[in-house]
């Protein structure tokens, strides 16, 4: 993993990026944090915002000329924010006399300010603080300069005279009446340490380094007036400070440029649309200042611009509070500690990897690809926490093996000859196909390991359809199947060991049966089979069935609204949408879209298998999924189905309104059940369709009858234990008499290592009867001897 | 990795028949590995493990060997 170039993808993140107001004040004042404060009435406290950036924010901030306000987003829906306005009563409501200041010891170095207007002004108070000796020379009898020019003009004199006689209040040395021409001038550069020249007028040009202020000669600095281009008060409030930053720099001999890029006014990486932003007009103030209450209207307008549209739209950065750059950040150290606790492997095991953030990222960051190969760096770094996806795993394995593994191409026209007599033949579309057998397999049906596992019953109905439809206009190619698992897991968890095998697998298949069009009904299938399968023509069997035709069913107008769950695998995919669509409408619902359909579908929160890593943050998925819309939800993905049954909400499968009963399940089979399904199916299949009895099958038997109330159920779901541990542990602990016995409740307490885990079982025994009464396990290995 | 032992428990080996008495036991995951005080069969060997280790303590310490 290239980590520095992570790094970078990181900084591209534009949610730290300030608003463009703040971008273009040339002090940065905090605006965000201003209006924020005067929203919540505290007047007193926007003010010691302004103070932060602004010296003699009370003059400042009466007079400024507000480059912000030109920019403000606000501007085209209602009016840029009266920034400018709202700081003149923020003065008036919010000022408070500043405590007297601890003077520090002036030792840094001696600093002489040739001008005492209002930049010159600013230097020397920075200067101040710093530590430095200040001595200000001031051609004429009084400081402040331009700001004169607005006495009564804004300015109040009384006011203007408290706050330049805090200058003096400072110590810092001031000769008035006292000119510096161009030929005294070197003498004051020999004397102190630096020299800022904020004079008004001067005839001599020097160049002057844009960013540093700094002159020809190196201890001199100059601007205001003689610097600027254009007048403006916080343009000269910004110089000030900037040349304070400078000579500070220069006199510590530090470097004069770096990390200054972003100094006075500068352009920010910051995109925040408006187009869905509803029109607020500007407050429009009754006397001369805004009223407190005018004043909160006002700043209320303010959208407080920053991009969060990543954490908007995805529960798992709300969840860990991160957004794409911090998160990258917490990457960068995951991967790079050699001691201590790899303290983000949690949150990395909690992205979904559905790609919504990158969906709606302004500028196209996504998470998916970043945390993915992560993933991928934890495993083959030996650091992927084992327990993250280890049952997962172990169910692939179980899918992957001939307990459920199964290929078969279309049964011959030999085999099938027994249905070819009427009036199979007449009403069979299934029959008609199997007596047009081609021997040629165009095509194979790969239903994927969730949904033989939910909807086991339908699978051998569907597969007998589809060879009646593709039959009918396609005489050429038969229709194979093929169960089996594509290894979507192995890839979720990062397990690139894992997947050589498991494509392999498949890809072999397709070779040996003729490289047949895969039709897949998971939308993880799919996306597995794109990543690692490219050269394996796909289709789904939602464009199948809807160009194809569906089975005969039950099909009624008017029936009710249902709101469409898109596969976040699927997002790219609009032939997939589109059938989808097709065939809901075509059955009588209609459809009311949700906010994050299509390209912009949200994850149930099985994905990326963060229900196995963090079930808490899978929940978080679905609930915030099922509240987006009133309506049932129609999904197309086993596993969606599954996540949003469990969030208490009404979901159909678009199969069980093809395959409609009356009532539609809305509990899923267990995570044992799905073992126990798969298997059958495999069983029924091979006798139903190939009239083939399972090799091998061997189904273990024992001569007890395990009981389980529902609660222990759950419980066997939440702790991921399936019911074939629980019936090993019985098993041994009666074999070998391997367990503990409790004389107050007569129950026993037996365990088993199983693989890598230890299995407990408490239970009761009544003959052959075993009543399961708790089930835990765990990880640790105890060394009994 | 401490644990606080509760002795007072009613579980006894059943093929032996004992009382559990806490010993000093091996266990072990991923890199680490310890002496841990835990009750068990002083005949058998048999170690026991109640939910509330098992979901508290020693989770807690596989979590945490996982995240070196």
């Amino acid at each position: 993993m290239d980590l520095d170039k992570l790094l970078e993808i990181g900084n591209q993140c534009i949610h730290s990026e300030p608003p463009v107001c703040v971008a273009s004040c040339p002090v940065h004042m905090d605006v965000i944090a201003f209006v924020s404060e005067i929203d919540k009435g505290n007047f007193a406290g926007a003010y010691k915002i302004m103070e932060a950036k602004i010296p003699f924010s009370r003059l400042i901030g009466k007079i400024c000329d507000h480059p912000c306000e030109t920019h403000c987003v606000r501007k085209d829906v209602g009016g840029s924010i009266r920034i400018s306005e709202l700081e003149k009563t923020v003065i008036d409501l919010g000022y408070a006399t500043p405590k007297k200041p601890f003077l520090l010891p002036k030792n840094k170095g001696n600093v002489a300010i040739i001008g005492g207007g209002l930049s010159g002004s600013v230097a020397a108070v920075e200067l101040d603080k710093k530590g430095y000796k200040v001595t200000i020379y001031e051609k004429s009898n009084r400081l402040g300069g331009s700001l004169w020019e607005y006495e009564g003009k804004g300015l109040e004199t009384s006011v203007i005279e408290e706050e330049l006689l805090g200058i003096e209040k400072k110590g810092m040395s001031i000769f008035y009446n006292t000119e510096v021409t161009e030929e005294t001038l070197q003498s004051y550069i020999e004397k102190y340490d630096a020299v800022y020249l904020g004079a008004g007028s001067w005839s001599k040009a020097y160049t002057i380094h844009p960013d540093t202020f700094q002159a020809d000669a190196l201890s001199l600095f100059i601007g205001g007036k003689i610097q600027a281009t254009k007048r403006s008060v916080i343009g000269s409030v910004s110089s000030g400070k900037r040349v304070a930053v400078s000579i500070d720099r220069y006199i510590n001999k530090t470097s004069m440029t770096a990390s200054r890029e972003r100094e006075g006014i500068f352009e920010t990486k910051l995109v925040y649309k408006t187009d869905t932003i509803k029109p607020l007009d500007t407050m429009v103030k009754i006397s001369t200042f805004y009223s407190e209450v005018e004043a909160k209207e006002e700043a209320n307008r303010c959208l407080k611009c920053q991009c969060d549209a990543c954490i908007k739209a995805c529960v798992h950065m709300q969840r860990f509070n991160i957004t794409p750059d911090s998160y990258i950040r917490s990457i960068n150290h995951n991967e790079r500690i050699v001691l201590g606790n790899r303290s983000a492997n949690t949150m990395i095991n909690s992205c979904t990897e559905c790609g919504l953030c990158k969906e709606v990222c302004p500028i196209g960051i996504g998470m998916a690809d970043i945390i993915h190969a992560t993933r991928e760096s934890m495993v083959e770094r030996g650091k992927m926490p084992l327990s993250a996806h280890d049952f997962a795993l172990k169910d692939m394995q179980f899918s992957q093996s001939d307990a459920f593994s199964l290929v078969r191409p279309q049964p011959s026209k030999e085999q099938s000859k027994n249905l070819f007599y009427y009036p199979v033949i007449a009403f069979s579309g299934y029959a008609r196909g199997l007596y047009k057998g081609s021997g040629k397999t165009g095509y194979l049906f790969y239903p994927g390991c969730q949904l033989s596992a939910t909807h086991t019953d339908i699978i051998g109905e569907i597969y007998k359809h589809v060879v009646g439809v593709i039959k009918a206009k396609e005489a050429d190619n038969d229709v194979g199947l093929y169960l089996g698992c594509c290894g979507a897991p192995a890839d979720w968890a990062g397990r690139l060991d894992l997947m050589p095998a498991s494509v392999q697998k498949i890809h072999t298949v397709w070779e040996e049966m003729g490289e047949p069009t895969f039709i897949l009904a998971c939308s993880s299938c799919a996306s597995t089979f794109e990543k690692y399968l490219p050269m394996i023509k796909t289709i789904s069997l939602w464009e199948v069935l809807d160009k194809y035709g569906l089975p005969t069913t039950d099909i009624k107008k008017g029936r009710r609204v249902l709101s469409i769950h898109d596969a976040c695998a699927s997002r790219h995919n609009t032939a997939v949408h589109e059938s989808v669509r097709s065939i809901v409408k075509t059955l009588g619902y209609s459809i009311e879209e949700l906010e994050y359909s299509k390209e912009k579908a949200k994850c149930c929160g099985y994905g990326g298998l963060v229900s196995n890593a963090n079930p808490e943050q899978a929940e978080e998925f679905v609930e915030d999924r099922i509240h987006e819309s009133e309506q049932d939800i129609l999904v197309y993905c086993a596993m969606c189905k599954d996540a949003i049954v469990k969030g208490y909400k009404q979901a159909y499968h678009i199969l069980d309104l093809i395959y409609g009963t009356q009532e539609i399940p809305q509990k899923m089979p267990t995570l044992s059940e799905r073992q126990n399904n798969r298997k059958r199916l495999k069983r029924q299949l091979l006798k139903e369709i190939w009239n083939e009895e399972e090799e091998h099958a061997v189904d273990t038997t024992y001569d007890f009858t395990l009981h389980m109330s529902d609660e222990i159920v759950s419980l066997m779901e939440k702790r991921f234990i399936l019911l074939s541990d629980i019936e090993k542990v019985v098993d041994h602990s009666l074999t070998c008499k391997e367990r503990f016995f409790n004389p107050e409740t007569s129950n026993f307490l037996a365990r088993l290592r199983v693989q890598n885990v230890t299995y407990w079982v408490k239970y009761e025994e009544k003959g052959s009867d075993i009543t399961v009464k708790d089930v835990y396990s765990h990880r640790m290995e105890v060394v009994e001897g | 990795m401490e644990t606080k032992i509760d002795t007072k428990i009613p579980w006894m080996c059943d093929k032996c028949h004992q009382a559990l008495v806490a010993q000093k036991v091996k266990v072990r995951y991923l890199e680490g590995n310890f002496e841990v005080e835990l009750l068990k069969c002083p005949t058998c060997n048999m170690v026991f493990i109640s939910e509330d280790l098992a979901l508290g303590k020693i989770l807690e310490v596989e979590k945490s060997l996982e995240d070196k």
